[in-house]
Order: C-alpha cells, then structure tokens, then sequence
C-alpha cells in the first residue's frame, strides 16, 4: 500500500519535473550566452497552444468521419510546430534585446504579456470561446518503462540533460557559448561572433522550452487552457538560478521543485492543510531560493548585458 | 425605422443593426455607427493638420527648444501606441468579417474595402469614443485607471531606484486553470515580501508576485470589520475553539508531526558525518535537506487514517455558502465615492447612472504628486554638483536595470551624515527634515538606479535603501486594493475572488508608457483606462471581438517601448541627438551645463531617453 502510494507520488513528480527541467534547460542555454530570459512563461504557453492547435488541425480531418481514429503522426507534428513557434517567439525576444538593445528584463515581460492576450484573441476566433482550445484525440503516445509509463517527452527531458552538459561543457559550440556569455569582448576578439551565438543561445531556449509547453498541452493533457503553464515558466528560472546555471544543478532543482508540484498534487484532496497553503508550497520555497541563495549562484558574468561591438 | 434603431440600440450586435435596419428598406452603404462620432476622414483631417501645426510651429526659433523636449518625451510612447494600434488592426480586420446581413451581398471590391475600413474605424471607435465622448464613459475610464495608477506608481518607483519590481503587483495574471487558487492581491502582502528581500534578484519578483497572491495575507481580509471589538472577540473564541475542536484537532496534530518529522532529518543529518559536513559547505545543501524533510514528512503524515473526516476550511470573514466572497464592509468603514464628497449624489437623480469614481482616485493622483516631487527635488540638487554624478551618458533602460539601488543617507540625521564630499549636497538639508513624508520618499531613490556606486560613495547604504525603496514601491502596490475593496469598484463593497489580478502586468505597461515620471503615469493609465473600458465595449459591439484584443494591444505597447519603438539610435540616444542639434560641442561626454530642467529625469531610468523630430500625432 504504503510502496504504490510512494511509486504514484515517484511518478507524477517525475511527470511534473518534466515541463520545469525542459524550460530550465532552455533558460540554461540564453543565459549561459548572456541573455535573460524571463520570457520562458510566455513561450511554454505558445508552445503549448501550437502543439495543440496544429494536433488538432491535423487530425480534424480523420476524426471527423470515424471519431477516436488514431493518427499517430498527429502529435508529433505537433510538437514540430511547437518547436517551431516557439524559436520564432524566443527570436522576437532576441531581436529586441539583442539587435535593439532593450532591456532583457522588460521585452520579455512585453512577450509574458503576449502569451495572455493572443491565445485569447485566437482561441476566440477558431473556438469561440477565449480559454480553452477544442480537445484533441490523439494525445501523445504512452511508453513503458518498467512499472513507469511517461510520455516520450519525459524521456526526452531526462535524456536532455547529459547531452546539455556535454554541448555546453564539451564541445566548441559549447565553449564559445559561455565564453560570449562570461566575456562578450573577449569572444568578439577571437572572432566568435557574440550576436550570433547569442541569437542561438535565445532561440534554443525557445525551441526547448516550447516542448515544455507541448508536453503541458497534448502531454499531460488533451486541449489548451489560457495561462495552463500556471507559473511553470517561473520556477523553471528560479530552479536555473538554483542550480547554477549547470545541467545536473538544474536537474536536482527542478526535481526538487517538482517533487513540490506532486505533493501539492496528492495533498490537494486531504484533509491535512488547505490547498491553498500547499499550492503556494512551490513559489514560497522558490522565493526562499531566491532570496537566501542568488549570491552564492555566480551568474555568466555578461548577464543582461547587450553587447556593442566597438 | 432608423428613429427606432436609435432609439433602442441596446446591446445589438452590427450583423443585427444592419438586418433589422435592412428588413424597414433602409439602404445600407456604411455601417452604422452609434453616437455622434467622428467618422474616419475627419479624423485624418485633425491629424494632418496636427502634423501641420507641429511642423509648421517648429519654425518659430521661441517654441522650438520646448516643443523639441516636449516631443522627445512623447516621441517613443507615442510611436509604439501607433505601431501596436497598427498590428491590431490587423488583428482585428482578420478577426472580424465585415458584418452583414444574411443575403446582403456588397458590390465591387471598392465598396468591399470601404467595409473593411468601416469595420476597423469602428473597433477603435468602439475603443475610444464612449469613454472619450459621455461623462459616464468617462467615469467609468477614470475607475479602470484608478488602480493602474497605484501599480503604474509602484512599478516606477521600484524602477527610478534602479528595480525592476514585476512582483509588487502582487499578480502576474489570474490561473484560470485552477479557479479556487486565483486569489486576490491584498493590501500588506507584499510589503512582507519586500522584507524579505534581501537580495534584489529581479527575477525572485515573480516568485514574489505568486506568492503573494496565494498567500494573500488572509488575516488581513477582515479589514473593515476590524473597528467592531464584538467581532474581533469572536475571531478569538473561535480560535481558541479550533484546537479543542477535533475536527480541526487533527489536521493541528498532522502539522506538528511534519514539522516533527523534519526536524528528526535535520538531526539524522547532522548525526551523519558526511552530510554534516556537506551542511558546512553552503546553506544550499541545508536548504535542500529541509526540502526533503519536508517532502518526506508530508507524504508520510498525509497517509489517509482511519477515522479522518473531511473538513472545510472556514476563516470567519467569509460569507457563508459557496461564492468566493468576504462579508461586504460597513458602511462606514467604505471609501466615499467622489460626487458624494462634493454632496452630489447622482444615485437620486433618476436617469442618470452613477458615477463609478471613489476618493481613492483623488488618493492615487495626491500619491502621484508626492512622488513627483521627490526625485525632483533631488534632481535639482544633482544638476548642481555634475561633478559628483554620474555622467548621464547612454542613460537608457538596460543601463538603468542592470544596475542596482542606490541612495545617499539621510541628510537630516547628524548621526549618518557622510563626510561632506561636495558641500552643496547639505544645502537646505534641514529644511527638508520638516518634511517628513517628502524627505522619507526622496529615499535616495532619484540617487537611485543613476549611480549606485557614486552613491555608496557618498556612503549610502545600498542594502537598506533597497529594501526600502521596495517596501514603498510594495505598499503603493497594496494600495491597489482599496479601489476594489473599500472603493467598491466591483459589484460591492467586499473582497471577491474575482479582483482582476491583471492589473499587476498593466501596471508595468502603465510605468513603462509613462516614462516613470508621475506625470506620464497617470496619462498612460487614463489611456489604459480608456482603452479597457473600450475593451469591454468591443464584447458587446462585436461578435468576434473580445477585450482580449485590448490586452493585446497593451503587450504591444510594451514590446515596441522596449524595443525604443524600433527608431534609429540617432533619434533615441540623448547625446546623439543633442550633438546632432548642435547643442553640444562634439569634445563634450557629459550633459550640459544649462540643461533645462525637464532634462533630468529623462536621464533617469527609463523616461524615454529623447526623441523624434518627426513626431507622430
């Protein structure tokens, strides 16, 4: 009894690591190249909204005449389309810190703003209604592992991590990312070009968190909400800044953080405290991170930073 | 047939209007627009002759340094409410098919297109007019902007001391997915936040923000029947109940055997060497491990047992039943509201519909004062000693955020008076000691984001002008509330769930707009105000438009003013442009040493740096 309530609360945290440890590997790469990305909220709600849409799109036409069918390739495209979107949103970002030379901080709230307002405005010119999308029938397939069964994209977030840490640690790709990051003029001086890694560094935050969203949209679940990201965004960067910007830090943080998200799931129902209380269980143990540890994270030196060549 | 239509035009959407106007044989060439309006071609018309006016008043050598200033403020907020209003109009020419009646066909292209236009010009007529053109439109826009002055505020103010605070709203949008968390921002909350902060991480704001709102300082709900000791005795006793109760016993004992549990991790962890000294390495692994304890505990102890019986939370200002709702306030504990001040109440006029603005507007406008004159004051004082401040060159928002707060002591205190490094800066120091509401804003905030390090220099404490600056920014977040709850700016004078938390957001675009002076402050939270009015006019006007169209246009707004609304740096880099004009000699890096007042808070962070000699109308 004791050991399959244990394996159900293992198991929904891994599932609710997933969406944080895919956006925090994001974040990892646009602020390993200098670049703050709050925006991450904003892009795992259009990823999220793509994948759903352009799933549904696509099997509208089989579902139609025999529904229930099974389009396998369905979800797929949709996550394509959402990687898609999501390095087209992270790029908006990108030219307007980057070749604008805004401030990372407020372009990116400008995009967390968006990611309300436009799924609104096109939710209620496909379904008519502004919060949530039409359900999808083909979700993204179960696999099985053993007593687990994940969606592939939980696999794939776990499997991400020690491919992040070779590319950035191990490869020239990698070093040249963190070298435009810690000391833009230095890279500039050997050639690398700082607004071109850093170009990279912000849309592969987007591509991967996009996923994050996709997995929220026909992952765990089988249609839009407006704002179903719920915070996700957030605390995939608090768990960046806890886990000092490294792969396996983030990993621990984000498992940590979302050890939280099942707990609150499985104590939402009982009688032991207010769901209130325990839902806020997360961001309060955030706001802790953040408020006792940031000075011990050190952060890419070029952090925030936009960079003019002279 | 048309008498009828205007007569009762209630709540008709178009498509209705022209098929109901169609069936009495009216001939339908342009929509119908509701109201006096101005239609699109006059409109133009006052454009073109405001570009006029402007280009032509140019010429004129008097007015030309201030109207210059005048535009440079305006030049980047006005072109990114063009170029969003722009990109919506897309939005909503794709959105919205022109309206028709069934069976209505229009004939050629040209008439086609004039629909279009038509259906555009009257989706930001819709926007625009009501609250523009009739006293209760007007009102109603007033009472949207009330609180987006409060959060508009408190984001400037965190920004002029060099913070960026997207927490002190309280709110980073409501979570509609899981309705019974959307709480309420509440006064105090994040004055407690801002405690805390000891770090000014920007990003632990949002966390802030989150936390804030869920944990939305309960105990303070009860506000308004606070002056009733009756009902503050009864709080007690029914406290005092709930630990002899034992439904609510059981829970208390579950808390205290978490807590219990965790306390027994900490102690196995510092029994084991190798984690104790793991321990002594940094507070992160400590922190870590009572996370886990903590996990632990609560999966242990939330193991349901025999004999538990569900319980219902219910603290005592709730009213009972199942809407999300406080006791409504007390008449006298209520926020008047403004015509009642002046004796008016348009209540007993009958026909008239009431005018939806409480004090609390006057409040945020007084409280927009006060903070312009403090770190004007300051200001004024700088451009005395350029010496000492830091060069204003490239002064713009990203130098302005990636710095921290800074301030100098406080002058009226013997006790922390610096060294006198410039004399100047003492100058009427004891007559501003007078002032105390004045001199504790002053804060050392307009020292503020400019030059944290002249000022620590200057021996301020960076820490705790930081703190501060964020508590007030906080408490002018908090003060967001009243106009909901005490103004009874919703449906009654009680707290509801449904507070729109968004105005936390807004408040960024407000400050954002507003160059974080006062003054464009409360300008751009009438004009958010007018536009979310409008916003829930276009729902009612149009089938396919919702107010989230609005929200849109907002996020644009703030997008294009980040991206200095996409102008070449020769218009927006202050020193660029001055050298252009030919105010500065071309050796000089530094202001000049007759800048005009206006000039300083456009150095200060975030006032749009300068401008465009081609301004937009």
């Amino acid at each position: 009894m004791e050991t399959i309530v244990l394996l159900t609360l293992a198991a929904s945290a891994l599932r609710a690591t997933t969406p944080l440890l895919l956006a925090a590997l994001g974040g990892l790469f646009s602020e390993r190249s200098g670049v703050v990305n709050i925006a991450l909220e904003g892009i795992m709600l259009f990823g999220a909204l793509t994948a759903a849409l352009v799933t549904y799109y696509v099997e509208l036409p089989h579902v139609r005449d025999a529904p229930g069918t099974s389009v396998w390739y369905a979800p797929w495209l949709g996550v394509l389309a959402a990687m898609v979107v999501g390095a087209l949103v992270a790029g908006i970002h990108a030219v307007v810190s980057i070749r604008y030379k805004a401030d990372q901080i407020i372009s990116a709230v400008a995009i967390n703003l968006m990611a309300i307002g436009v799924p609104a405005v096109i939710l209620t010119g496909l379904f008519g209604n502004n919060t949530t999308s039409a359900t999808i029938t083909n979700r993204l397939p179960l696999w099985s592992v053993g007593p687990f069964t994940f969606s592939p994209l939980v696999y794939l977030a776990f499997a991400l991590v020690p491919i992040v840490w070779f590319v950035v640690f191990r490869t020239p790709f990698g070093l040249r990312l963190r070298a435009v990051g810690e000391h833009p003029e230095a890279a500039d001086s050997v050639g690398i070009s700082v607004t071109r890694m850093r170009y990279i560094g912000v849309m592969l935050s987007g591509v991967l968190a996009a996923l994050g969203g996709a997995y929220l949209s026909i992952g765990a679940f089988n249609q839009f909400i407006t704002e179903m990201s719920g915070g996700r965004g957030f605390i995939a960067l608090a768990a960046l800044i806890f886990g000092k910007w490294h792969p396996l830090g983030v990993l621990g943080a984000t498992l940590l953080f979302g050890a939280f998200q099942a707990l609150e799931t499985q104590l939402g129902g009982s009688a032991l405290l207010p769901p209130t209380v325990v839902q806020s269980l997360p961001f309060i143990l955030t706001m802790l991170v953040l408020a006792g540890f940031v000075g011990r994270s050190v952060a890419p030196k070029a952090i925030g930073k936009p960079f003019t060549k002279s | 047939v048309l008498q009828a239509l205007v007569d009762d035009p209630a709540d008709l959407t178009i498509e209705e209007t022209v098929a109901r106007a169609r069936e009495g044989g009216l001939i339908i060439r342009r929509l119908p627009y509701t109201g006096a309006g101005m239609g699109l071609a006059a409109f133009l018309t006052i454009v073109t002759g405001l570009f006029a006016l402007v280009a032509g008043a140019r010429v004129v050598r008097a007015v030309n340094r201030p109207l210059d200033r005048a535009l440079a403020a305006m030049a980047i907020p006005a072109v990114s409410i063009v170029l969003a209003l722009a990109a919506a109009a897309v939005v909503i020419l794709v959105m919205q098919p022109t309206p028709r009646a069934s069976a209505f066909e229009f004939e050629g292209p040209l008439i086609a297109l004039a629909g279009r236009l038509d259906t555009l010009w009257l989706a930001y007529y819709t926007m625009f007019a009501e609250s523009l053109g009739t006293a209760k439109g007007f009102a109603d826009a007033l009472s949207f902007a009330t609180p987006l002055i409060f959060t508009g505020l408190a984001v400037g103010f965190g920004f002029r001391a060099g913070l960026f605070n997207i927490g002190a709203p309280g709110a980073d949008g409501p979570r509609r997915d899981r309705d019974d968390v959307r709480r309420p921002l509440h006064a105090g909350t994040d004055v407690a936040g801002a405690a805390r902060w000891r770090s000014p991480r920007r990003r632990s704001a949002a966390a802030v923000g989150r936390v804030a709102r869920l944990a939305q300082g309960p105990l303070r709900r009860q506000r308004g029947h606070q002056h009733d000791p009756a009902q503050l005795r009864g709080r007690l006793a029914a406290a005092v109940h709930a630990l002899v109760e034992p439904d609510l016993r059981r829970p208390a004992v579950r808390v205290i055997q978490l807590i219990g549990v965790v306390v027994g991790v900490m102690v196995v962890a510092l029994l084991v060497p190798w984690l104790r000294r793991q321990m002594g390495r940094g507070p992160r692994v400590v922190l870590a491990l009572v996370g886990v304890g903590v996990l632990v505990g609560a999966v242990v102890v939330s193991q349901p047992r025999p004999g538990d019986a569900p319980y219902v939370l219910q603290l005592p200002f709730k009213v009972p039943g199942s809407e999300p709702k406080s006791y409504e306030l007390q008449p006298t504990a209520r926020l008047p509201r403004l015509p009642a001040v002046f004796g008016i109440d348009l209540r007993q006029t009958p026909g008239t519909n009431v005018v939806p603005v409480d004090v609390a507007l006057p409040a945020a406008l007084l409280l927009g004062v006060v903070a312009l004159v403090a770190p004007t004051a300051c200001g004024a004082r700088r451009r005395r000693a350029p010496g000492w401040a830091a060069p204003p060159a490239r002064r713009s928002w990203r130098t302005a955020c990636s710095r921290r707060s800074a301030g100098v002591r406080c002058r009226g205190d013997p006790a922390e008076q610096p060294q006198p490094l410039v004399p100047d800066r003492h100058r009427g120091g004891r007559v501003r000691a007078l002032l105390p509401l004045p001199h504790a804003l002053r804060l050392r905030t307009a020292r503020l984001g400019l030059s944290p390090k002249a000022a620590e220099y200057g021996g301020a404490s960076l820490r705790r002008n930081t703190v501060m600056a964020m508590t007030i920014s906080g408490a002018l977040a908090g003060l967001t509330a009243t106009h909901y709850v005490l103004g009874g700016a919703l449906e009654d004078y009680a707290l509801r769930q449904s507070i729109p938390t968004s105005d936390g957001f807004d408040g960024i675009a407000v400050a954002l707009l507003g160059g974080n002076s006062p003054v464009g402050i409360v300008l751009a939270a009438f004009l958010f105000g007018v536009l979310k009015n409008g916003g829930s006019l276009l729902n009612i006007t149009f089938s396919n438009l919702t107010r989230d169209v609005v929200s849109m246009i907002l996020a644009l707004v703030v997008l294009f003013i980040a991206a200095k609304g996409f102008l070449p740096e020769r218009l927006t880099n202050p020193l660029r442009r001055a050298k252009a004009l030919g105010d500065l000699p071309p050796e000089v890096g530094d202001g000049k040493p007759d800048r005009p007042p206006d000039d300083v808070p456009r150095a200060s962070p975030g006032r749009p740096p300068t401008g465009a000699k081609e301004e937009l109308g």
